[in-house]
């Protein structure tokens, strides 16, 4: 038997709780009834049913007063009213007050039917949004960010009175050490975790899309503007905007977003009509934000806007304290992706990770990790299967300019990183831009294996 | 071999004689129970609703258990007046769970109703559904939520049109525990 609900009538009238209470037996759910809004009470009290059915006049405690005191001590039971022709003002009132609907009597038993049928459907998908409620908050916790060392517990501690305000975030720290994480943590403790969570990687769009993408347009706004489109800031509505590596945004776009910040309207591009807006701004950057104002690429009015409360996040370095816990993580991660039994690295592999710079921080690591588990050989990682890490140093023979000895050092760093830009940039200190900039000028090439 | 018990088939008022025989034919024939067409009883008057203009099912059902049939173990009172639940508009049938006493009305079941219903097929086979599934409730079956049964609800013509006369297997396999016999009998499919 599927679908059978607890239901209890009340109404004073006696004919009327016989004729529904039979009508409900026969469809097989559990039926009680109670004769007064307080018997209702009492029967609540011992037994938490799923609907009632109420008959809005009764003696001493009415259905409205009764449908109260039920909304307000059992919120998921369902209540729906009865009344006769011609109360229509008091079923409007119940519906108000937390009906979920209501019957004129007489109705037809084929109504009753479906009645019943849409609340058990409106029952299940309210069972069925908390538990995907639940699972959301599960799996968006912070406590999937791994570390024990003091610079991340001080994080840990502070992620949930950020949260709670809606102050501008920005979050500091090398490339690769999860401030997109401590963004996604951030959203996920505040009450915007219903809405939606949008990242935006400012350096790996260009500044004409990245207007677009942010404001959206409306048809024929340019060439190829063949339809409107919601920029993110509209599409973001209710939920966190995060803007990484918000160092490389163009002083023109910074003033733009500056007076969205400010008056929290946007214009889609080549309309004239301001929409309201309505998210929270969290920005990270790798940058030395100071370094970078004082060089006239950070406008100072736009960085005091997004820098309310500021997040340094520690580079791998400082808190090799968590290398055991974050291997151990990536291990079993990687060991289940790849199906294959690699259980732990021996100790002076670890020792070995733990001196290592890791300039790409725990990204590096991780991809590390996914490297050696694919690649190995046996259940326990041994200092062999991470030997691309420590690549024999290359004497840089005749490189007497700067200029050679950049080239030299941008080349021997690439090749570390396997060609990987955003990794070697990182490490370089240098956006991905200008390294490309730096290939093409040093005619860099990667070597074929 | 039918099982044991016997249904008793009363006519309630004029109703045309092969209306009985028929519901009595049925639940011989599908759910294998011995039936019996019993001697009519006139409209039930006392249970007429003045300010509806229609028969109560409750005031009816309430009688008909209290009276005496003899060789019998469950009735079923066939009539031609609307009938209803104060609660309802109108019912195609009635009957409670457990109980003796199911009614079914042709009032509201006739392609075109009149006072002298014309007995088409599809007039016959609905009332013979709506008698064959009261009875289930007699015997504890509660609506089922599978389409293709017997049991299913049918709140209206076209619904109770689609509905078959069988029951699922479910249903099937609770009916043969109460009426006490695994004996062979049309299952829906």
């Amino acid at each position: 038997m599927k679908n059978k609900m607890s239901i209890m009538v009340v109404d004073d009238e006696s004919i009327v709780r016989e004729s529904l209470y039979h009508w409900f037996a026969k469809s097989g759910h559990t039926v009680d009834t109670a004769a007064s809004g307080f018997e209702a009470l009492e029967k609540l009290e011992q037994f938490p049913f799923d609907i009632l059915f109420v008959d809005i006049k009764m003696p001493g405690m009415d259905g409205i007063e009764l449908l109260q005191k039920v909304k307000s001590e059992y919120p998921d039971t369902i209540v729906i009213i009865i009344t006769a022709y011609g109360s229509i003002e008091s079923a409007i009132k119940a519906m108000k007050t937390g009906a979920s609907d209501y019957l004129l009597k007489p109705f037809k038993p084929d109504y009753l039917s479906l009645v019943l049928e849409k609340v058990t459907q409106q029952q299940r998908l309210t069972a069925e949004y908390n538990y995907l409620k639940g699972h959301i908050e599960r799996i968006t916790r912070f406590d999937n960010i791994i570390g024990e060392s003091r610079p991340m517990q001080e994080i840990f501690d502070i992620i949930p009175d950020i949260a709670v305000s809606d102050a501008s975030v920005l979050l500091t720290g090398e490339t690769g050490t999860g401030k997109e994480l401590i963004a996604r943590a951030i959203h996920a403790k505040s009450p915007r975790v219903h809405y939606p969570f949008i990242a935006i990687n400012c350096g790996a769009v260009p500044d004409s899309l990245l207007e677009s993408e942010l404001f959206g347009h409306v048809k024929g706004a340019f060439t190829d503007a063949a339809y409107s489109r919601k920029g993110f800031l509209e599409v973001v509505d209710g939920g966190t905007l995060f803007l990484d590596e918000v160092g490389e945004i163009s002083p023109k776009m910074q003033i733009d977003l500056l007076r969205v910040l400010q008056e929290k309207k946007i214009t889609r591009i080549g309309s004239s009509e301001s929409v309201d807006v309505n998210f929270r701004l969290v920005s990270a950057t790798r940058r030395n934000v100071e370094e970078a104002i004082e060089q006239g690429d950070f406008r100072e009015d736009f960085y005091y806007r997004v820098n309310v409360i500021q997040v340094h996040v520690p580079p791998l370095r400082e808190r090799i304290g968590d290398m055991g816990l974050l291997v151990d993580h990536f291990l079993l991660k990687y060991s289940q992706e790849t199906a294959k039994r690699v259980d732990c690295v021996s100790d002076e592999t670890l020792k070995c990770l733990k001196k290592y710079a890791w300039p790409g921080n725990v990204r590096e690591l991780e991809n590390a990790i996914e490297r050696a588990v694919v690649l190995a050989r046996s259940r326990t990682l041994t200092v062999a299967d991470f030997g691309f890490l420590s690549p024999p140093a290359r004497p840089v023979r005749g490189a007497h300019t700067l200029k050679e000895m950049e080239r030299a050092h941008i080349l021997e760093t690439l090749e570390d990183c396997g060609w990987n830009i955003t990794r070697a940039s990182g490490v370089l200190g240098i956006n991905r831009v200008t390294l490309h900039k730096k290939i093409d000028r040093y005619g860099l090439r990667a070597h074929k294996k | 071999m039918t099982r044991s018990g016997c249904i008793g088939v009363v006519p309630i008022g004029a109703i045309p004689h092969v209306v009985p025989q028929v519901i009595a034919a049925h639940i011989t024939g599908y759910l294998n129970l011995k039936a019996t067409v019993l001697k009519p009883l006139r409209n039930p008057l006392y249970a007429l609703d003045e300010r509806r203009l229609q028969f109560d099912a409750g005031t009816i059902l309430e009688t008909l258990e209290s009276r005496p049939f003899e060789r019998v173990d469950k009735i079923i009172g066939v009539l031609n007046i609307d009938l209803f639940l104060p609660i309802f508009t109108h019912v195609f049938g009635e009957a409670r769970q457990h109980g003796r006493v199911a009614l079914v009305s042709l009032a509201r079941l006739a392609e075109e109703p009149s006072e002298k219903p014309q007995l088409s097929p599809t007039t016959l086979e609905r009332v013979v559904k709506v008698a064959l599934h009261e009875l289930g409730h007699l015997y504890g079956l509660t609506h089922c939520e599978n389409d293709p049964c017997l049991m299913h609800f049918s709140g209206s013509l076209e619904e109770l049109d689609r509905t078959p006369l069988n029951l699922c297997r479910y249903c099937t396999r609770y009916f043969q525990d109460e009426t006490g016999g695994p004996d062979h009998f049309s299952e829906a499919p």
